[in-house]
Parts: structure tokens; sequence; C-alpha cells
């Protein structure tokens, strides 16, 4: 008696988790122009096919994960904002970014990039920072685990100099790219000063 | 033989012995309104700016919350009120290869704005929805699951 409640209750059980499952959740993916103005492209896949949206404030709806997305319509400001307003405003904007370069196969400073500390530190205390990322990169001249090791050796003197300016050494993140994160995209062996740099991310 | 025995009661241990390993940073919370919360480890904490999101983190916000989060790879996110995400993966190494931000929204709105790890290896970010599956191309985008 008491094994056919309990297997009673465990197929209740399943039946609403079906329901819950088989009802859940119309769903609305909306693509916006980025803050530069160029249209991006979001794939929105069902198990039945991907509904590709490439253009600006057109959206595409999900009412089953056994259907096709719909066709992309465009959706007006106005809907945008009933729908997303209070998302749209919770944005927190974008991190500020300072690229430092280095005398040649040094940890020196150029003197231009040694002017822009002041700013780094301002960035830091106007934006209440608790999260600074220090990241190290180079060009491809040279072998990629030395540049690794360049790079990384770069982004630690740079943490050095913001903590003897008074910022909180735990708040400040090091990594290093080497030459996998570049800025300008460059062959092999070809040497690009834009490259052998050290980001400083003031988020 | 006894000595194998020690070593297998040993390496049981060190197999079932709760992993107390913090995961990664994955980003920071720059703002919050309302009600907005983070479960981590089956705990609920109040979220406040500052706070650092870790990998697994679910992102809550309450009936008039919102909350912005920046990411390590410049990635925005911000959620309106009564929204669930979770971070379910946030690989940022370059120097690895190693690409991936896998989020899953079960419930209310979000903007996102992708960041690097999109540029560098575009296909490597993917939203899940409890329908449906949003892969990107450098790209703003918002989602609404009801």
């Amino acid at each position: 008696m008491r094994h056919l409640f309990v297997m009673l209750l465990n197929v209740a059980a399943l039946i609403s988790m079906l329901f819950v499952v088989g009802c859940a959740k119309k769903t609305t993916f909306v693509l916006l122009p980025d803050p530069d103005g160029r249209v991006g492209e979001i794939a929105v896949t069902t198990d039945k096919g991907t509904r590709i949206v490439s253009k600006a404030d057109h959206a595409t709806q999900v009412s089953s994960a056994q259907k096709l997305p719909s066709q992309p319509e465009k959706m007006d400001q106005e809907a945008i904002q009933e729908k997303f307003g209070m998302a749209l405003a919770a944005d927190p904007g974008q991190p500020a970014t300072f690229s430092l370069y280095f005398q040649s196969g040094t940890n020196q400073l150029t003197a231009a990039s040694s002017n822009l500390l002041p700013d780094i530190l301002a960035a830091i205390t106007s934006r209440k920072s608790k999260d600074i990322s220090v990241v190290g990169h180079t060009d491809r001249v040279g072998a990629e685990d030395l540049n690794y090791r360049l790079s990384r050796k770069r982004a630690h003197t740079i943490k050095s100099l913001l903590v003897s300016k008074g910022v909180e050494p735990d708040l400040i993140y090091v990594d290093a790219h080497g030459e996998n994160n570049p800025l300008i995209a460059a062959a092999d062996e070809v040497a690009e000063p834009k490259n052998r740099r050290v980001d400083v991310t003031v988020r | 033989m006894k000595p194998a025995i020690l070593l297998f009661a040993l390496l049981f241990f060190l197999i079932h012995a709760p992993v107390s390993a913090e995961e990664p940073v994955a980003g920071v919370i720059k703002n919050t309104t309302g009600k907005a919360s983070i479960e981590r480890d089956a705990s609920t904490q109040p979220a406040t700016s500052g706070m650092k999101i870790h990998v697994k983190d679910a992102l809550k916000t309450g009936p008039e919350g919102t909350m912005g989060v920046i990411f390590r790879d410049d990635t925005t996110l911000s959620l309106g009120p009564d929204t669930r995400i979770v971070i379910d993966e946030f690989l940022f190494s370059p120097a690895e290869g190693k690409l991936s931000f896998v989020s899953k929204i079960s419930k209310g709105t979000a903007a996102y704005l992708s960041g690097k790890i999109n540029k560098l290896s575009p296909g490597a970010t993917r939203v899940e929805t409890p329908l449906a599956v949003l892969g990107i191309r450098g790209t703003r985008f918002l989602i609404e699951v009801e």
C-alpha cells in the first residue's frame, strides 16, 4: 500500500515536472546596434533549427523548443523600452582602458606612457574600482614563450608601479596574453610596436 | 600489501574530499538597485557594487531589482527585474587558447554587450535559455524569458 502511494507521488512529481518544462517560457531575442553603430549578428537555435538576426532592432521569438524561432521583425523603440527599459538602464558602462608602451626589449615605460599614470589613478578613484586588470602583450618577433614571459614581467612592473602609488594590491589582477591577443593583427616575426604593450583595464 | 591499501585509502579520501578551491573570478558588480543577490555554493548573499562574480555564481534580481556587471573580457551584462542568470563557464586565457563564455538565463530580462572573448574567438560565447540557445558574432543584444 505504502509502496503504491510513494509510486503515485513520484508519478505526480514527474508529471508536474513535465508540465513545467512543457509550458516554459516564451523568449524574445533582440539585436541592438553596438555603441559604435556597427550591427553584429545573433543566431537563435531551437531543436528545429537556427534563425539568424542581422538587422538592428529586429527581434525573433521562441514559443516552443520544437518550433523554429519566428521570422525576425523590427521592434519599435517604445516596445524595446517597455520590455527592457530597466535592464538597459542598469548598463554598467564600458571600463576605462589604457595602453602602456615600453622602450624596446626593456621594462622601462616610454615617456608618453609614463604620463598616463595620473589618468589611470584618477580613473581608479572616480570609478571606485574594485577590479583592475594589468595584462601584458607582445608582438610576434622572437620565441613565443620568451614573449609570454616578457609580457608577464612588464605587467608585474606596472602592478608594482600602481601599488607604489597607493592602489590596493588585492584589486589588481595580473595576466599575460603574450602574442595571442594583439591590438593589430600581424604575421609571425613581423615587428608591430602597437602590440608590445601592457593594457590596464579599470572596471 | 598494507602500503597499497593505505595508498588506496588516501586516494579515495583525496578524490572524495570536499573541494574547497574557489571558482575563478569572472567579473565585478558595478551597480545594483532594489533587491539583487548572488547565489554561490547554495548560499545567497546580497549583491553590492564592487563584489566579484565567480564562475558558477547565479545572479538574481527581485521585483524592482537591477544589476550591472563588467566581466574580465570587458563583456557587460545588465539584468532587469525578476531575473536569474548563471555563469556556467568563463575562460579568458588567450595565451593558452582557452576562450569561452557560457551563461544561462532562466527568467527575466538582460542586456549583453559582448567583449574580447567573442572578438578573439567568434562562436565561443553562448547564452542558453529554457527553449533556445543564442550564439553571437560581436554584438549587443537583449533577451527576455517570460
